[in-house]
């Protein structure tokens, strides 16, 4: 016989729900993942030991208002972006779309009046397409949960221009959970560039859990850029996933400068004929953090291109885990899985790993793999020494150059300028103690 | 006015698969002043590299004897960045590529090491002070916004070199082997941009194989190196000498028992 006992946070997750006027599709989704993700399996990735990480201690989901937070100290630069929106824990304090791309159907919006404005749309691809909401335990956690993000979409045919900024603002001054779902859709041959920066106020320490979607159909074109900061203090989950259709093409460029302990979970599927993924990460880590890394890129239809390139550099005691995994399956033939990755080390303490993984089920295909771990270059040292720059400068100015081929392929001088400032405030906490 | 000594100078290297100590230079000593233009010449193999890594500051080079000093002060102790903010420079042979670092925010990085954090150079002064070099190394601006060295031609990085060393205006400079690799126009070029720093006070150290670029930088005093050692020193007349006689010549004149790497 069914048990009637109420599943822990059952009601308050309705009312949640009820208060955000949310469609009952997603109420209902909410609920079922509720009662079902606690059985689920944690994701697993290889080196990644995360486990014992306190990802799925939650909060009683209750509306929180966070619209009067100071945000002076993050130095956020949006005021001359076209298409914009900013959220800080639930509360949206400012959104902009070009009334020309409202008119030809482009939807940027908060996550909850998203679903109130479009309800079916978003249910036809929220956790349909890149992920399913029970593929794992913290994946059905962030659906019961979800509680910011944002969704994008763009018609068939459209090309947006001028690039789309999410700034995702963890309110961490106070305990609140950090729940959070993009969902990015790009319709048969549209174009969109779309940029997204998470970041914390506060030194709460509180849990992150990051989902973001992209799926691109025929012929789609996403150029997507992120730089993730969250606090040292914020123990995270990053998910993001990209799902492709023929001919789509994906770029990521992705900087991981969070202070605090993240897992990354990172999955491209390139599902039709000719699709390409470019995946380029960076990153930074510092003090006593564990950044741990799963890029991952699954060739499942013919001819398709994933290509991915990470570079990290480790400071102090911390310690940095990548995992390249390219996986070609039965049938993919003619298709090509290529992967770099490599790790600087500054400190003696410090832990990285590269792990290149080639998972090969097709004999018509070609692959790669490169993977270091190695310390800053003596010659370039001494030449930039030689010019009267300090040592510690000079590293600096090495490691820029070491992450430069992901920064270059950042679209927005914008962001890459601010991923660029924010790479040398973390090297120059980092190198304090050296 | 400033001086660099260099007295007795012994250097080795390390050989990394041998694990064996070489000996380069043998004892070395020179002495110049700001406003004087020195040249060593000498054959391949002779220690000429050598001795301005070692000048410099070159971690792989070992000092076993002697010292470097300049107005006076041991310069042993001092890592290679403390030497050039104390004055050195060295335009090299060799210059590293360093791809996401443009040429123009190196060039400042630099300068602005040796000015107070509150006293950094002001935007558009260095901008003015660039464009000038610019105009006299014949470079277009897109070159000061590629990423350092990065897929410049040898022409290109030596040229490289000087600008940096005229917007740095160093006490001395070592300029090793920059002629090599330069056609008669860039070579020009390149002295022409080393002719604008001569002053009271600059000095400069120029190591070259051959008499040609001293025809363009007309030095004060010429020095032939053989095995590690400086076995003569002259006026450019001595340059020209050498280019009549070969450095065979010059040995056998000498009376010198030295076994030349490139002799037939």
């Amino acid at each position: 016989m069914e048990t009637q006992a109420e599943i822990e946070f059952q009601s308050a997750v309705s009312a949640f729900s009820a208060a955000h006027n949310e469609p009952d599709w997603l109420r209902d989704l909410r609920l079922t993942m509720l009662a079902k993700y606690p059985a689920l399996a944690l994701p697993v990735f290889e080196k990644i030991k995360y486990q014992r990480w306190p990802l799925t201690d939650v909060h009683e989901p209750a509306v929180q208002d966070s619209s009067a937070i100071d945000l002076s100290s993050l130095d956020l630069d949006y005021a001359e972006a076209k298409n914009v929106l900013v959220t800080v824990g639930e509360s949206v304090i400012a959104t902009r779309l070009d009334p020309a791309l409202a008119a030809q159907g482009v939807i940027f919006t908060d996550l909850f009046t998203a679903v109130r404005e479009h309800p079916d749309l978003v249910q036809k691809y929220f956790m349909t397409t890149a992920i399913k909401p029970d593929a794992n335990r913290l994946a059905a956690f962030n659906t019961a949960f979800v509680n910011g993000g944002a969704f994008l979409y763009v018609p068939k045919g459209v090309t947006v221009k001028d690039p789309i900024q999410g700034y995702y603002i963890q309110d961490s001054t106070r305990t609140q959970d950090f729940i959070q779902h993009v969902l990015v859709v790009a319709e048969t041959n549209s174009q969109v560039t779309y940029s997204e920066n998470y970041a914390t106020v506060g030194e709460q320490a509180n849990l992150a859990n990051v989902i973001v979607e992209v799926v691109a159909a025929d012929d789609a074109h996403v150029r997507f850029s992120a730089v993730d900061q969250l606090s040292k203090a914020t123990t995270g989950y990053v998910s993001r996933q990209g799902n492709l259709a023929n001919d789509a093409k994906l770029d990521w460029a992705v900087g991981m400068m969070n202070d605090g302990n993240v897992v990354v979970d990172f999955n491209t599927d390139l599902v039709g004929h000719g699709a390409h993924a470019e995946v380029k990460v960076v990153a930074v880590t510092t003090g006593e953090q564990l950044q741990g890394i799963d890029t991952r890129v699954t060739n499942l239809g013919q001819h398709t291109v994933g290509h991915i390139l990470q570079h990290g550099v480790i400071l102090e005691s911390s310690a940095l885990i990548f995992n390249g995994v390219g996986h070609i399956v039965k049938g993919a033939r003619g298709s090509d899985a290529q992967q770099e990755s490599r790790v600087l080390m500054l400190s003696t303490h410090a832990r990285g790993d590269a792990n290149p993984i080639l998972l090969i089920d097709e004999n018509d295909v070609t692959a790669g793999h490169a993977a270091s771990v190695g310390r800053v270059n003596e010659e370039q040292m001494y030449y930039l020494m030689s010019r009267g720059i300090d040592k510690k400068r000079a590293e600096r100015l090495v490691i820029r150059g070491f992450l430069g081929n992901v920064l270059t392929e950042i679209p927005t001088k914008r962001v890459r300028d601010q991923l660029t400032a924010t790479i040398e405030r973390k090297l120059e906490n980092g190198q304090k103690s050296e | 006015m400033s001086k660099l000594e260099v007295k007795n100078l012994h250097v080795a290297v390390v050989d990394e698969d041998k694990g064996l100590q070489k000996e380069i230079l043998k004892g070395v000593n020179l002495t110049m002043n700001t406003g004087e233009i020195h040249a060593i010449m000498g054959p391949n193999g002779t220690g000429k590299s050598t001795l301005s890594q070692a000048i410099m500051g070159n971690p792989a080079y070992k000092v076993t004897e002697g010292d470097v000093l300049l107005n006076g002060k041991s310069l042993l102790d001092l890592p290679v960045d403390e030497r050039a903010r104390a004055g050195l420079f060295l335009a090299m042979q060799y210059p590293a590529e360093i791809a996401g670092v443009t040429n123009v925010e190196f060039m400042r990085a630099a300068i602005n090491a040796r000015r107070a954090d509150d006293d950094q150079i002001p935007v558009l002064e260095f901008m003015k002070f660039l464009d000038k070099n610019l105009d006299i190394l014949d470079m277009t601006d897109d070159m000061v916004e590629r990423y350092l060295n990065e897929g410049f031609s040898g022409g290109e990085k030596k040229r490289n070199e000087i600008l940096q060393l005229m917007m740095i205006q160093p006490k001395f400079a070592i300029l090793d082997e920059i002629d090599s690799g330069l056609d008669i126009d860039a070579l020009k070029v390149v002295s022409k941009g080393v002719n604008s720093m001569r002053g009271a006070e600059f000095g400069s150290l120029i190591i070259t194989h051959y008499q040609r670029l001293l025809n363009y930088i007309v030095p004060d005093t010429v020095h032939v190196m053989m095995d590690g050692r400086i076995v003569e020193s002259g006026g450019p007349e001595l340059a020209e000498k050498l280019e009549a006689e070969g450095y065979a010549g010059v040995r056998d004149d000498l009376g010198l028992d030295v076994k030349l790497t490139d002799e037939i």
